[in-house]
């Protein structure tokens, strides 16, 4: 225990602790705040904003990146984006308002930059000793919470696919995180690998900027444009559930017909009922798709040398091969088996997409794809968890009760069948995962805490 | 605010944006070296039925406020002063003041006059409000959304209107006793009435910081 800078853990009370400075972090931060709580939020870089500032060392964003979900589906409900920004705000938006938003609820007090949490371990019941390492500094400080909530987030480890001879490629090869500045693409002939929103979008990148560009997808998806009957598409298909169940699907069939059959003009074919899993959202893909700027290939089978071979047969020699194959959830303080993280499998079991399956003082905040604007979910989420940390501290029965409730949720979200990949093991239907959450946070507002 | 209401309002269409006009004064603007900015103070926005909007508030409000260290602020929803008329009722007002306050730098208080305090309660139950200060309430919903984060409430009511049934409403719906003032419920903006009950919402300001 040389490397501690004391034996004895500080003590903070009923103080809560966040990990992560990010979207959902800084979310945590107020709610938790806003109900009373001290907290201590730590963030291992230098900047707030998490994945949405280019200035943090893990931030994944591309050249170009805008939202994927239109503004009035992603605001947090209680500090809406200004009515005067376009339908998909642009990354230094989303940078801007969330800016402003620790600003304006003062949050940045509460913040310790530089500071990545190296292990956190509970003691004594329900509390939680964590230890912070500076990154500056040495002494690293041993803290105690009453709660911890792990808003990490995962988009910041990449899921990096394998590839024989992808190791001695003569090209260069570069992650899609890695992938910063569009100049890059320029006059080169460009591989993008990979189907998702990252893939799709620097497919479009690389077909105006580079020589040429070639785009391998593993398997078919829903694409969606980003308007749909001159709506921004995520809010038209939202109001649809509105509608009475069997008026729903002919509406939505009817209003995803056209670009259906675009996708199967143009050889994208989708497996499965439409939105059945998280779709790609790009209006301009199907554009370049159709004017020869983008050609679409099957999975690569192997790289050799120069060349890469594709299943058909096919073979390119590209300059620069972007993979865009997206993230990985990644823990690195919190021993995996507290978050039900068995196997090989990297992804967690919680409750509810948030509790902790073996202890009640841990969460996590922004675990899931809903396919809606996350930052909603993640309000209504940290809006939970401090009601049930409330709860649990003033009234044990109904905690115990609550607890029943939890589980019951969480195996009927398991009873669903998860999605054919393993990237949409995060992915909720946003329609049940908001109606779930809206039965947690009803119980847990039912009577005022005492 | 509830996960339902947000879900239904997420699903309707917003109301037209507008270009909103703003009065503003900051404690600095005074040129007084007597007063000190409080980064503690939450800053003050208002709004009033009253057609003239965010100029109605210049006359003596807004300087007043910043006397007391805080960051003042106004704002003329749709169709009021300098702000263009919009389509939009009750709602888009309130959908224009939460838009106001999120442009206040820290977490506002936020002051409805008449009409506008029916558009701020509204825009309380959005928005996580320092404080709501309802000034002779006009048209507030029977039932008033519950406020974001259990804020404050301040009702203050004119000497002929305490016995109104509007008033009294409002005052079981917030569970709070009114205040009341001397003068007419149109003759806030200045005055010797409109002075009294400018010092009593602020020294009710200063009280809550305390608590």
């Amino acid at each position: 225990m040389q490397e501690y800078s004391s034996q004895a853990a500080y003590d903070r009370g009923e103080a809560v602790c966040v990990i992560g400075a990010g979207a959902s972090g800084l979310i945590a931060v107020k709610n938790l705040r806003e109900n009373g709580f001290e907290v201590d939020c730590y963030e291992r870089d230098t900047v707030l904003g998490g994945l949405w500032n280019p200035q943090n060392q893990h931030s994944p964003l591309y050249p170009n990146t805008h939202l994927v979900t239109s503004r009035s589906q992603t605001e947090i409900p209680d500090f809406p984006m200004p009515d005067d920004w376009p339908d998909y705000p642009s990354a230094a938006q989303m940078l801007a308002y969330l800016t402003s938003y620790a600003k304006h609820f003062g949050l940045s007090e509460h913040i310790w930059y530089g500071s990545e949490i190296s292990h956190v371990e509970p003691v004594d019941g329900s509390r939680f000793e964590v230890v912070v390492k500076p990154a500056a500094g040495n002494a690293a400080r041993r803290l105690r919470y009453a709660a911890v909530i792990i808003a990490t987030g995962h988009h910041w480890s990449p899921n990096l696919p394998s590839y024989p001879g992808l190791d001695q490629f003569r090209g260069s090869v570069l992650h899609s995180s890695q992938l910063k500045d569009p100049s890059r693409l320029r006059g080169k002939h460009v591989l993008v690998v990979g189907g998702g929103n990252s893939g799709a979008d620097i497919a479009c990148e690389a077909a105006v900027n580079a020589a040429s560009c070639v785009h391998s997808v593993r398997r078919g998806s829903w694409h969606l444009p980003k308007y749909l009957g001159g709506e921004p598409s995520d809010y038209a298909l939202a109001r649809l559930a509105s509608r009475p169940k069997f008026l729903r699907r002919f509406l939505t069939d009817r209003l995803l017909k056209g670009p259906a059959a675009l996708a199967a003009r143009m050889g994208v074919a989708a497996e499965g009922r439409p939105l059945e899993e998280e779709p790609v959202r790009n209006g301009r893909y199907m554009e370049h798709v159709g004017d020869g700027s983008i050609q679409r290939r099957g999975e690569v089978a192997r790289f050799d040398g120069f060349d890469v071979a594709f299943a058909d047969g096919t073979e390119m020699r590209p300059d620069l091969v972007v993979l865009a194959t997206g993230y990985r959830p990644k823990f690195t303080s919190v021993d995996p088996k507290l978050l039900g993280i068995e196997g090989d499998s990297p992804y967690p079991k919680l409750y509810a997409r948030m509790f902790s399956p073996h202890k009640e003082t841990l969460a996590v905040a922004g675990l899931v794809e809903p396919g809606v604007g996350v930052l909603p979910i993640v309000h209504w989420q940290t809006h939970a968890i401090a009601h049930w940390l409330l709860v649990r501290k003033s009234d044990p029965e109904r905690a115990a009760n609550f607890r029943v409730q939890v589980r019951s949720e969480a195996e009927q979200d398991t009873a669903r069948p998860a999605g054919s990949s393993p990237r949409h093991q995060l992915a909720v239907d946003a329609e049940q995962y908001l109606a779930s959450l809206g039965r947690i946070i009803d119980t847990l507002e039912q009577e005022p805490a005492k | 605010m509830s996960l339902a209401a947000w879900v239904r309002r997420a699903r309707t269409p917003a109301p037209a944006p507008v270009k909103r006009e703003y009065a503003f004064f900051e404690p600095a603007d005074l040129f007084d070296l007597e007063i000190k900015d409080d980064p503690e103070a939450s800053p003050v926005l208002c709004c009033t039925g009253d057609p003239a909007g965010a100029a109605a508030f210049n006359a003596l409000w807004l300087k007043r406020i910043a006397t007391s260290g805080r960051y003042a602020a106004a704002v003329s929803v749709r169709g009021q002063g300098g702000t263009p008329a919009a389509e939009g009722g009750l709602e888009a007002r309130a959908h224009d003041l939460v838009q106001a306050a999120v442009t206040v730098p820290r977490q506002a208080v936020l002051i409805g006059h008449k009409e506008g305090a029916a558009w701020a309660a509204l825009a309380a139950g959005r928005y996580p409000t320092a404080g709501l200060v309802l000034v002779s309430p006009r048209q507030v919903p029977k039932q008033p959304p519950r406020p974001v984060g259990a804020p404050p409430v301040l009702l203050v009511v004119a000497e002929s209107e305490t016995q109104s049934k509007e008033a009294q409403a409002v005052a079981d719906a917030y569970g709070t006793a009114p205040l009341t003032f001397a003068g007419s419920p149109d003759d806030v903006f200045k005055g010797a009435g409109a002075e009294g009950l400018l010092d009593a919402i602020l020294s009710w300001l200063a009280a809550g910081k305390k608590d």
